[in-house]
């Protein structure tokens, strides 16, 4: 369905020093520096699945799927998508897919609502038959009926988000693409357009890229996610494959039946951890270990711990996945795990 | 059948485009009653001028003050026609392209240049259209203009083209942003050229008729084929001439814009 191979943008930027006098100096004589934001990323989405773009801000996700929909050239690399290729005979090839951009709007400010839906019908060439049917069935989906006559400069943005993505819908394409749909949204209208995502990729079987910061809609939508960092890709597979792979750490989180024997337990000098591997909170009523489980195993962990106390309560829980993207983000886990 | 379904598609749209700016127009009543004025107030100042020149001298460079006006108000159509429909192109080199509001356009099944044109209808330019038809009106019935069936045809083909000479000036300077960014001063100082095509180009010197003749080539937007409405004289020329330039201009303007897009480099989000 989409096929990415080794594909790579560069940006030529103009250095310039600080001040008017760097601005003047630049115009005389600039100088050119080439930045890479993606860098030979390859990867491969089957049709009808839900892909899961992330990354830090800056590290080339929109810029990935603006060369996906072809608003950019690639520098070099393909990518191919139903069989075409986006930057060749783009006409074509955009009837084929849907666009949201969350933090700009690709609706007209002054038209009514439903004004910018009849464009789009002209535009995408969609018959009134069809049109009707999908008209109804986006209404039902995304709610747009109480704001359709109003003009798009005046809906709230939840309200945008959702009028977007009912255009990115109209033609019925067969490839999704959202960038940030969920930016800016309060939680009610995030579970709504997930839902609505959800609903249109298992009714339509629509394969949906999407890139997102918001690790809630990661868990919720993604069957697999693709991360990269500055401009490389440094994980592809599912949110389990992510878990197994860089979720090491556990949490064992007890309520010993008296605080004080705290004392007694030091997890520490027994296992002979780092302060790297181990991690303790003690907030005087529980207590919780945060440990490396490539380094101590849960068993030995649990059995330490009820040898030296009497615990009311006792659970042992899974990094979530933030905890682990945090330490990606910030480099340490080591990726070539 | 296909380009028959194609332009009922683009006029379909254009209507909904059109009905749309019409709408705010009643919606901000101010902003258009002063536009609307101020325009006014522009042509009566130029035609001020104009009479205050020839109520000192009887006539400019063999031309008489009603040729002059007729000179004038044929130039006002074509402006008025591009102003009306491809005013977008200004936003294009100002903002547009800076502020990577191109992607939406590019998400698009339509030609760029059609999408980006059809969503601005400028009511404004309904002042200089109405003021360039009131000065052929007061002028043709005072000097000698014949008017047959094919002086008529000749009038519109070349009002037609004399649209695309304004328009592809606009086009060419403003696929300029797609590699600067920015382009708005551009357009602005090559389309502020088209003041020096109202007045007959005998009168200017030969660096200046060379510029508006061949290189931005506003003088065939009014001087060359209205001369040909009032001597009669030169129709390959003066009229030809005028679908040469703007074949030309289009052709250049289409083929940098593609160039330019290709070229597009979006903006951060």
């Amino acid at each position: 369905m989409i096929y990415v191979e080794n594909l790579k943008k560069e940006f030529k930027k103009t250095i310039k020093d600080p001040g008017l006098r760097g601005s003047i100096k630049s115009f005389i004589k600039p100088k050119n520096e080439i930045i890479t934001a993606v860098n030979d990323i390859s990867f491969h989405v089957p049709k009808g699945e839900i892909l899961g773009f992330i990354g830090p801000n800056g590290a080339g996700k929109s810029t990935v799927i603006k060369m996906l929909t072809g608003i950019l050239t690639p520098s070099s690399g393909r990518c191919e998508i139903n069989g075409q290729i986006p930057y060749k005979n783009r006409k074509n090839y955009v009837k084929e897919i849907g666009v949201v951009f969350g933090q700009r709007t690709q609706l007209w400010w002054d038209l009514a609502l439903r004004e910018t839906y009849s464009v789009l019908k002209e535009i995408y060439e969609v018959d009134d038959e069809s049109f009707k049917k999908r008209m109804a069935f986006l209404n039902e989906v995304l709610e747009l009926e109480d704001f359709i006559t109003s003009p798009v400069r005046t809906l709230s943005l939840g309200q945008r988000m959702r009028a977007d993505i009912a255009a990115s819908l109209l033609h019925s394409p067969k490839v999704l693409f959202l960038d940030e749909p969920t930016i800016g949204l309060d939680v009610v209208v995030k579970d709504n357009i997930r839902k609505a995502i959800k609903q249109i990729n298992s009714e339509e079987n629509t394969t949906v890229i999407l890139t997102t910061h918001d690790l809630q809609d990661v868990e919720n939508l993604c069957d697999r996610i693709v991360m990269i960092d500055k401009g490389v890709k440094v994980f592809d597979g599912d949110i389990s494959d992510l878990k197994r792979r860089f979720g090491q750490t556990r949490e064992l989180r007890f309520v010993p039946e008296n605080i004080d024997i705290m004392e007694k337990l030091d997890y520490k000098k027994e296992f002979k951890l780092s302060d790297d591997d181990l991690e303790i909170e003690n907030n005087g009523v529980s207590v919780s270990v945060r440990f490396n489980s490539s380094k101590i195993s849960v068993e030995r962990m649990l059995n330490y711990t009820l040898s030296k106390t009497h615990v009311k309560d006792i659970n042992v829980t899974d990094a979530d996945i933030e905890e682990i993207i945090k330490g990606i983000y910030r480099s340490e886990v080591k990726l070539d795990a | 059948m296909k380009y028959l379904r194609k332009i009922h598609r683009m006029f379909k749209l254009h209507r909904i485009f059109i009905k749309q700016d019409l709408k705010k127009l009643m919606e901000y009543k101010i902003d258009f009653l002063t536009g609307a004025i101020g325009m006014l107030l522009t042509q009566a100042i130029n035609i001020f001028f104009i009479s205050v020149i020839f109520a000192r001298i009887p006539s400019l460079d063999g031309y008489s003050f009603e040729q002059i006006i007729f000179v004038y108000g044929f130039s006002l159509l074509p402006k008025a026609i591009d102003h009306l429909f491809f005013d977008n192109l200004w936003a294009i080199g100002y903002f547009i392209i800076r502020k990577g509001d191109f992607d939406k356009y590019l998400t698009r099944p339509v030609s760029t240049l059609f999408a980006v044109t059809v969503e601005k209808f400028q009511v404004d330019a309904f002042g200089e259209l109405v003021v360039g038809i009131l000065l052929l009106g007061y002028s043709i019935p005072r000097i000698t203009v014949s008017i047959s069936v094919l002086n008529v045809i000749l009038f519109f083909v070349s009002i037609f083209f004399a649209t695309f000479i304004y328009t592809g000036v606009k086009l060419i300077t403003s696929s300029i942003s797609f590699w600067t960014k920015q382009s708005g001063h551009i357009i602005y100082m090559f389309y502020m050229i088209n003041d020096f095509a109202k007045y007959p180009t005998t009168i200017y010197n030969r660096a200046v008729k060379a510029v508006i003749t061949y290189i931005v080539p506003f003088a065939f937007t009014a001087f060359f084929p209205a001369s040909y409405f009032i001597t009669g004289g030169n129709a390959w020329y003066n009229i030809g001439g005028t679908v040469v330039m703007s074949a030309v201009l289009m052709a250049v303007g289409i083929f940098v814009w593609n160039k330019g897009v290709s070229a597009y480099e979006s903006a951060g989000s």
